[in-house]
């Protein structure tokens, strides 16, 4: 895990997350070896035992025979996993995707008709002829990598936002990073973020599923203050093991009997703690007995983190879990050097995710329920650096992506001409009159719970 | 010559050993329980202030795939090199207070982008952990991770940052809203400023030129105030005791601290001229902190639940999967969320982080080497309840948590009677309830 720490930031950031998160995927799981190998495997292999336990939970054998010829195995499972939602079916969902470390939102949407891009840009401006035309905003155009973007642009399905942070913006990532999640500008000692405080507001206490981290740990803008929350990247790979322990089954055995009686707060909070893990680990039974046989999604996903976690939590919003709020990030773009190559390739990735993500919802009949939010802490300097790339930055690119997301460009960009005393693009759209704008309309949520003091500024966002 | 075999401490004796050991430092190594329960309390607490002898007791130094650690320059092998501290650290409560503190003064290196600085820190903390909160206070106002983490470097008389500023009062000395106002905090940042960085050769120094030498008036005093003399102001200040006596206190015990106690221990912060050991003292011998030693009230925080499972097990650093483990709990050294450091208490517990802490007994447990095929068929639930409970230090266990053990221990092997079956069944059984053990419910509490 070697990291080069000179990025040239004024804090060196790497994306912490994707970085733990890569370390974590080697580690965590359970060896496949041990579940195919050996006696074990034919006698007491987990996926035996979770099967029967699921086939049980999910309202008795009797249903699970009489359903089997009908739906084949695969259906039965995800049929008895939608079964056990308890949680509003019809439910709206938000997905953050975050862009970590600042994506550049002049080279995403490019404001080719400004004279002063070019200028600025003289090292890494994207040729004009190139970008990706949007038929109703011809001063703009995609990154040229964006083809999937532009689809669903032109199908009606993105509001972008260029400019969009908040007033004076702070460019290291730790402050911006923490505004952005918190929803609160400035010093602030609450340590919940934003989506944890709107699931604390949607008012569910008992199940964790119904907002999902897809990573390794809790993102901080999924902390809430009482709501439990589920940190889940692969279902699949869920589980408990211990090392030459032959069951996730085996691994929990006793554990299954110590989560309750305890009298202090300290060993209650211990023992709903593992409630909420093995009622996690419980309910994503139907879809870890899978396995492999997953099955293909419309529109191929892009073989990353970001393809895969949506892959993934399309799965689960398909299982019906009663899950109204996921985060996932995208990590790399901190692109102080290099960065033609590096964005290129990680919008391409964006945009492909996106489109899989909106084919396979729609494939599952979720299109219409679900909201997607991609955004970044900040955006990057209008002035290109010696190095091939951008330094921090303000004013960021967000896209709001959905069959109800109101297409087009939703928020006033400000041009090159003007910026603000660091040389940054002005902000015209605070990032927290979205937030509240989601909140109220797509979520149905109380704007004052959550973003106290937030103004009454909403925008044209959702149809 | 053999000596006399001492009669075993009483198990009350023996829980205010681990109680205190768990609060005062990062849990007893199996040794020192007896030994503690026999000398009591008082004398356990003074051994806790006084510690005397090397820093680190014998054990491996720290490795990753068998190579020693880089913390200076490889990712993550900082939080090993601390967590290292913590588990072969013998002056226990100094060791804990450097963590006390840094939640207290948090510093990130995610901002300040320099693992030696953050090493750095570590010792200007501790060499002054338990005495004078003044001149911690100073060390920390002169401290380079600090000075570019609240960006008192480079603040200049022509625009004075007020970030170290209003933290310092805001969150080191004085608490929220709690004897200053803004004008306060603009004032003393004029006084903070002069200190100087070169980014380019990462240089730190002071420029009496940049800093502004006018009249401030900053708590109610006035005068050409230069850095030092805001900490000195902040800690005259009659507020600053009884607040950073409180959060002392805080650290120990989740329970509120009695309103004649507390007088207490401000009496004897402020008499000893800021000392902070008379003031531990008194925390650490209240009746409160060693109170209900069949119920545990106290949250580990992880570096203390996973620095404490290492010296229970006797195990050492030799794995950097630490780091994220740590990450996965919410808790990474070096790197908290905020300049208010960690939330504390049941905030700790969430379906993530106690998968989390799962996981780490999982990489402690395959450290025991429980081998297939090196257990009889002959050991009876009784017996392999013991044996796990041996080999994690003998933890403190609920009676729900022994019932289920012992449930679990009749039944996981009753029908497992083939001669292969008994090879790996017999030692996961004993895997299992080590993990338990170490990792359970009541393994997340002191």
């Amino acid at each position: 895990m070697n990291h080069n720490r000179n990025c040239g930031c004024d804090d060196w950031h790497v994306s912490r997350r994707a970085l733990l998160g890569a370390a974590a995927d080697n580690i965590v799981g359970i060896p496949e070896e041990l579940l195919t190998d050996g006696p074990a495997a034919a006698l007491t292999g987990s996926r035996g035992i979770t099967r029967r336990r699921m086939l049980v939970g999910a309202g008795g054998l009797a249903f699970a025979v009489a359903a089997m010829p009908r739906f084949g195995a695969k259906g039965l499972f995800e049929a008895a996993a939608a079964a056990q939602a308890t949680a509003d079916p019809n439910g709206r969902i938000l997905v953050s995707i975050y862009l970590d470390g600042g994506n550049d939102g002049l080279n995403t949407l490019v404001p080719i008709a400004d004279p002063r891009y070019r200028q600025l840009r003289s090292r890494i401006a994207i040729d004009p002829a190139t970008t990706l035309p949007l038929a109703d905003h011809p001063e703009f155009g995609w990154h040229p990598s964006l083809t999937g973007v532009k689809a669903l642009y032109d199908a009606g399905k993105v509001a972008v936002m260029p400019a969009v942070d908040y007033a004076n913006p702070d460019q290291s990532h730790f402050n911006s990073q923490i505004f952005w999640r918190t929803g609160v500008v400035g010093q602030s000692f609450d340590r919940t973020g934003w989506l944890g405080r709107t699931i604390d507001a949607l008012g569910d206490t008992t199940n964790p599923l119904q907002a999902i981290s897809m990573g390794w740990n809790l993102d901080p803008i999924l902390q809430s203050r009482r709501a439990p929350v589920a940190t889940v990247f692969d279902p699949g790979g869920f589980g408990f093991y211990i090392p030459d322990v032959w069951s996730d089954e085996a691994a929990l055995g006793p554990y299954r009997g110590a989560t309750s009686g305890a009298k202090s707060k300290a060993r209650k909070a211990a023992q709903q703690a593992y409630r909420g893990a093995i009622d996690v680990f419980d309910k994503l039974a139907p879809l870890r007995a899978q396995g492999d046989q997953v099955p293909a999604a419309p529109v191929p996903y892009p073989d990353e983190h970001l393809g895969n976690g949506l892959r993934n939590l399309a799965r689960m919003l398909g299982a019906g879990f009663g899950t109204r709020l996921a985060t996932i990030s995208h990590g790399g773009f901190d692109t102080h050097d290099q960065q033609p190559v590096e964005h290129a390739q990680l919008l391409k990735t964006l945009g492909d995710s996106l489109v899989a993500w909106q084919a396979d919802l729609d494939a599952r009949g979720l299109s219409d329920r679900v909201m997607t939010l991609v955004w970044s802490e900040f955006g990057r300097r209008a002035e290109d650096n010696d190095s091939n790339g951008t330094d921090h930055g303000a004013g960021g690119c967000v896209l709001l992506v959905g069959n109800h997301a109101n297409g087009g460009v939703q928020s006033e960009f400000p041009g090159l001409t003007n910026l603000d005393p660091n040389g940054n693009l002005l902000v015209t759209t605070e990032f927290r009159n979205l937030y509240a704008t989601l909140l109220e309309s797509w979520m149905g949520v109380d704007v004052g719970s959550v973003l106290p003091g937030v103004d009454a500024r909403r925008l044209a966002l959702i149809k | 010559m053999s000596k006399p075999i001492a009669r075993p401490p009483s198990r009350v004796a023996r829980a205010k050993a681990e109680r205190l050991m768990w609060r005062a430092g990062f849990g007893a190594v199996p040794g020192d329980v007896d030994r503690l329960a026999r000398a009591g309390t008082t004398a356990a607490v003074h051994e806790l202030l006084f510690p005397r002898g090397p820093q680190l007791r014998k054990g491996p130094e720290p490795t990753v795939d068998g190579r020693p650690i880089d913390p200076v320059n490889v990712y993550g092998h900082d939080v090993l090199w601390w967590l290292d501290r913590m588990v072969r650290g013998r002056h226990q409560l100094v060791e804990r207070m450097t963590l006390n503190w840094h939640d207290h003064f948090a510093t990130s290196n995610d901002k300040v982008s320099d693992s030696k600085l953050m090493m750095q820190q570590y010792f200007t903390i501790r060499s002054r952990s338990l005495g004078s909160f003044r001149k911690l206070a100073l060390a920390i106002l002169n401290d380079h991770a600090m000075q570019r983490f609240l960006d008192l470097d480079n603040s200049d008389k022509d625009d004075p940052n007020e970030n170290f500023a209003r933290e310092f009062l805001e969150l080191f000395t004085l608490g929220v809203n709690n004897g200053y106002t803004e004008q306060d905090i603009r004032e003393a940042a004029r006084a903070l400023t002069g200190f100087t960085y070169d980014y380019n050769t990462k240089t730190f120094g002071y420029d009496p030129d940049r800093h502004d030498d006018g009249v401030k008036t900053i708590l109610g005093k006035s005068g050409r105030f230069k850095a030092s003399d805001v900490v000195n102001l902040a800690i005259n200040h009659p507020k600053h005791a009884p607040y950073l006596c409180k959060k002392l206190w805080g650290y120990f015990t989740p329970r509120p601290c009695p309103p004649g106690t507390l007088k207490k221990l401000v009496a004897a912060y402020t008499t000893s001229g800021t000392q902070i050991r008379p003031v531990l003292q008194m925390i650490l011998t209240h009746p409160a902190l060693l109170a209900d030693l069949g119920e545990p009230d106290q949250v580990k925080p992880p570096v203390v639940f996973v620095a404490g499972m290492l010296r229970k097990t006797n195990q050492f650093i030799t794995t950097d999967s630490w780091t994220w483990m740590l990450d996965n709990m919410g808790q990474r050294p070096f790197s908290p969320p905020n300049v208010s450091g960690w939330e504390q208490d049941e905030a700790w517990l969430t379906t993530a982080s106690v998968r989390a802490r799962y996981e780490a007994a999982s990489q402690t447990v395959r450290a025991l080497q429980i081998k297939d095929g090196t257990i009889t068929k002959t050991q009876t639930p009784a017996q392999a309840l013991s044996a796990a409970l041996r080999m994690t230090g003998r933890p403190w266990t609920s009676s729900q948590s022994r019932a289920a053990l012992s449930r679990y221990s009749r039944t996981s092997v009753a029908d497992k009677t083939a001669d292969w079956q008994q090879e790996h069944y017999w030692p996961e059984r004993l895997r299992v309830l080590c993990h338990m053990l170490l990792a359970g419910p009541d393994a997340q509490v002191s």
